[in-house]
């Protein structure tokens, strides 16, 4: 690896972090504050949906239910009055709670699930989904179907949706890079060893449902962060937060941007929000009956064609078009990565890593 | 292969950085000037609606009853006189064009509800917001109210008890009751007419649910009833035999109440056939759930059972000012479709007569009316605006509408009963008393300090309940205002007018007569597969 070539990444890591820093200054306030924020939230929460499926080959549904767990949590912790526990903590203090909490869910639902493969892992972690639903729904001790309301962030950040979006944007970033440093560790290339080749990792001594549900642990974390800042920016927190149609829509997020791409989860995510809130405003598509009401159906047919058009996603659409345009410059043969190759499995071939290209 | 990828990396991420960037100023200009709040400038007002969830049926409903209002007080033309998703022109309220800049689509719960709010205030830039529909949405509603003091907000017809008396927003107005006033008079009723003296509570665990059953219960505690169960099967529940083997036998207990929405009301009572025996009419009560359409399934012999009330009164409960209302909903539209009516093209008389739609009217009436006394003044942070709803009495056709303190609507409701039509042989709702003037607070049972309701709350404890004995008697659904008290609001003085204008009335009276007859059996159906506001 030519340090050019990381360097230059780097350099457009940058550039994206500086248009973003930039936005408030150009962004309307709507823009910024919800759109975008919203954006970066759930491509926060999606991102590690895409960790797991491209590192360690593990497609969870859980991951909203993570993210739900630290909303709860804070909303426990901070609310003073409503439902829940009421127990007026300060909120920094809740928010290392919800840490410890959501991160020690993780593990624990990691570890039941860690000799869970494939579609039998998938199945695992939507029925962790559905629980966590009905518990939160039912227990009306921490919560009831109505929910938690009146959560406000830390003083730092109430009344100050600005601030929120750099948080938002803060942790986005550090997740996006943390993810990908992760990957250059001995535990990422393990990972990547167990996405490839558990029973061959396993022969050579690792400890594969150990790796897996350490992996899980830390997707639960940055969920959880996911969480944490979703509450402050919502102000509330119900189940419907983590009901099945909030999963789905987060793996639709994840498989929209490109389910193999760390990229793809906040691509994804900025597709759905502008969808949701700007398709009902574009010029005579009520006409064709595009309302607000039919945004589900619109994404569905969304999704529909990017998998058609493009397994990986809208980042394999880029990737392929940026390919194609390299190729016809240079006339030189590249090699094309945005083949249906990329949702790892636990297939026991020993194939070399054929993902890591359209990374 | 590893240059390619990075390269193509590179080229990836760029693109997204200035995806966003673009997309950041490109939209910026979509959402760029902020009206001013001057004279001859439109007020934008924004509506919470329910396009998805239990109540998406309904969206069509309360758009309806929001437009009418304009129709009726602010000089309105409907845009189509087949649908009211199609707007309306040239509403003036206080000399300023009143314009609707969006419809949000709700699906009954909060986090939903708080991104379409967001949407409409923050991006769509309404001044004033009417809606939303459900308990639990207007909890959500009522908190976002809090921290935008800039937006006046006006509940449309959601039933939680919280948004005004424990939320308690300077800017969040209701103009309805909730699900517990509603309920006033039904406890009493039971006690002193029935003659229960205890009763097993079933209800949805969630906020109506628990509201609802609070109205309830305060108000037969405080003639001195004792609760003996309360049970609260979750919501979606579809096997309800658990919970119906936990309530006490019909030999243990004078009564049932029920309180379980949607399709859970045939369920449960079926479940109640098959564990604890026959449903007896004498024996049950029920809240805006119970309606004629369980005869259907459960036979004839839940006639009798007691039902608490909700926003419209029943179709048999005729005032000129109800007719009046009712009558110009059939003159702004042809037809409706909406949830009230099944989905099919109807009167629009069912639809503004059912409750989800009148709450939307009440609430668009107030916004006029408002905006009518301050000259559509919205300055100083709508200051002038807000006295003049904090302190407005609202002439409504179902009865006088003030606030109490805490910007909560004091309202009439009523106590219906189901009853076997001998001519027809079916069960039927008929009216049997008008509550005037009912408060939050049913007498100190409720305040802001005390807990919202839910499973434990409110304790049985006896109380003097302000409308206690002032019921108004309905026979033949004319409410009998000679032995009602002061303060009983427009059924007074409707019926103190009825008897000049009952000639005038004769003709579109019958012409009534035909719609709300086929509306009783309409809602009665649409009730039966919704939940609760």
């Amino acid at each position: 690896m030519k340090p050019t070539r990381v360097s230059t990444r780097t350099a457009v890591v940058i550039v994206a972090t500086v248009a973003l820093a930039a936005l408030p200054v150009v962004g309307t306030e709507f823009f910024v504050n919800f759109v975008v924020t919203r954006t970066l939230i759930l491509g926060l929460a999606a991102s590690t949906i895409v960790f797991l499926s491209s590192y360690v080959g593990m497609v969870s549904l859980a991951q909203f239910l993570l993210a739900g767990i630290a909303g709860f949590t804070i909303g426990n912790c901070v609310a003073e009055s409503g439902k829940g526990l009421k127990l007026g903590l300060d909120p920094w203090l809740a928010v290392l709670i919800a840490i410890a909490v959501t991160t020690t869910v993780a593990l624990v639902l990691g570890a039941l699930g860690s000799r869970a493969t494939g579609i039998y892992f998938l199945m695992l972690t939507l029925t962790y989904a559905v629980i966590g639903y009905y518990v939160f729904g039912q227990v009306t001790s921490i919560s009831g179907f109505g929910g938690i309301t009146g959560v406000n962030p830390p003083g730092f950040f109430d009344m100050h949706p600005v601030r929120l979006y750099y948080a938002a944007l803060v942790v986005s970033l550090a997740a996006y890079l943390g993810f990908r440093a992760v990957r250059r560790t001995p535990f990422g290339l393990t990972l990547e060893g167990i996405r490839d080749d558990p029973i061959r990792m396993s022969a050579l001594g690792f400890n594969v449902p150990l790796h897996r549900t350490l992996a899980f642990g830390l997707a639960g974390l940055v969920a959880g962060l996911a969480g944490i800042v979703n509450i402050w920016w919502n102000g509330q927190i119900d189940p419907n937060s983590v009901n099945i149609s909030a999963t789905l829509d987060l793996l639709i997020i994840a498989v929209i941007g490109g389910i193999s791409h760390l990229e793809g989860a906040w691509l994804g995510a900025f597709v759905y929000v502008v969808a949701n809130n700007y398709l009902r405003s574009l010029p005579l598509v009520d006409r064709i009956g595009i309302t607000e009401a039919r945004f589900n159906t619109v994404v569905g047919v969304v999704v529909l064609i990017i998998v058609v058009a493009s397994p990986n996603g809208l980042m394999g659409l880029i990737t392929g078009a940026t390919d194609r345009v390299r190729l016809a410059t240079s006339r030189t043969p590249v090699p094309n990565t945005t083949m249906p190759t990329t949702t790892p499995t636990t297939n026991t071939t020993p194939t070399t890593n054929t993902t890591e290209g359209s990374r | 292969m590893k240059n390619t990828t990075a390269k193509r990396r590179t080229a990836v991420t760029a693109l997204a950085a200035f995806g966003l960037t673009i997309g950041a100023g490109g939209l910026g200009v979509v959402d760029a000037a902020r009206p001013q709040s001057s004279g001859g400038e439109p007020i934008r007002v924004g509506i919470l609606a329910e396009c998805e969830g239990a109540f998406g049926g309904f969206n069509e409903d309360v758009v309806a009853g929001v437009t009418l209002a304009m129709v009726n007080s602010a000089g309105a033309t409907v845009n189509s006189t087949t649908t009211a998703l199609d707007g309306f022109s040239d509403a003036v309220a206080g000399g300023r064009p009143i314009e609707i800049v969006g419809v949000g689509c709700g699906d009954d719960t909060a986090d939903r509800i708080i991104q379409e709010v967001r949407t409409l205030v923050e991006q769509e830039n309404a001044e004033i917001v009417i809606g939303p529909l459900s308990g639990d949405e207007a909890i959500a509603v009522a908190n976002y109210a809090g921290d935008h003091p800039e937006v006046t907000f006006i509940d449309g017809i959601a039933g939680s008890q919280e948004p005004t008396l424990q939320v308690q927003s300077e800017n969040y107005f209701r103009f309805h009751g909730d699900g517990a006033q509603w309920n006033a008079g039904l406890g009493d009723r039971l006690y002193n007419e029935a003659g229960w003296r205890t009763v097993a509570v079933i209800a949805d665990d969630y906020s109506f649910g628990w509201t609802s059953a609070a109205g309830f219960i305060a108000d037969f505690c405080a003639v001195g009833g004792d609760v003996v169960t309360r049970v609260f099967p979750p919501l979606g529940t579809t096997d309800y035999s658990s919970f119906i083997q936990q309530l006490p036998d019909p030999d243990e207990v004078d009564g049932y109440f029920w309180v379980v929405g949607g399709t859970g009301t045939q369920a449960a009572l079926e479940a109640f056939v098959n564990g604890k025996g026959d449903l007896t009419g004498d024996q049950h009560a029920g809240n805006l759930f119970f309606n004629p359409s369980l005869a259907t399934a459960l036979g004839p012999s839940i006639a009798g059972a007691y039902i608490g009330g909700f926003a419209a009164f029943p179709a048999d409960v005729t005032t000129p000012a109800i007719t009046e209302y009712l009558a110009s909903a059939d003159t702004a539209f042809e037809t409706l479709v909406g949830g009230t009516t099944g989905g099919e093209a109807a009167a629009p008389s069912q639809t503004l007569g059912f409750g989800f739609a009148y709450g939307y009217y009440v609430a668009g009436l107030a916004m006029v009316q408002g905006l009518e006394e301050v000259g559509g003044d919205l300055s100083d942070g709508h200051a002038a605006y807000r006295a003049a709803l904090a302190d407005m009495t609202l002439e409504a056709p179902y009865g006088t509408v003030t606030l109490d303190e805490n910007r909560q609507g004091i309202i009439d409701t009523f106590v219906a009963q189901l009853v076997l039509d001998e001519e027809s042989g079916e069960v039927v709702q008929e009216t049997v008393s008008i509550i005037p003037q009912v408060d939050q607070t049913f007498g100190g049972t409720f305040g802001p300090d005390t807990p919202p309701p839910s499973r434990e709350d409110p304790e049985c404890v006896e109380a003097d309940l302000p409308w206690s004995g002032n019921a108004i008697p309905v026979v033949d659904g004319v409410p009998q205002t000679d032995g009602a008290t002061e303060g009983s609001g427009a059924m007074t003085e409707g019926t103190e007018a009825m008897s000049d204008d009952t000639e005038a009335m004769s003709d579109d009276t019958e012409a009534m007569a035909e719609d709300t007859e086929a509306m009783s059996d309409d809602t009665a159906a649409t009730t039966e597969t919704t939940s609760a506001p």
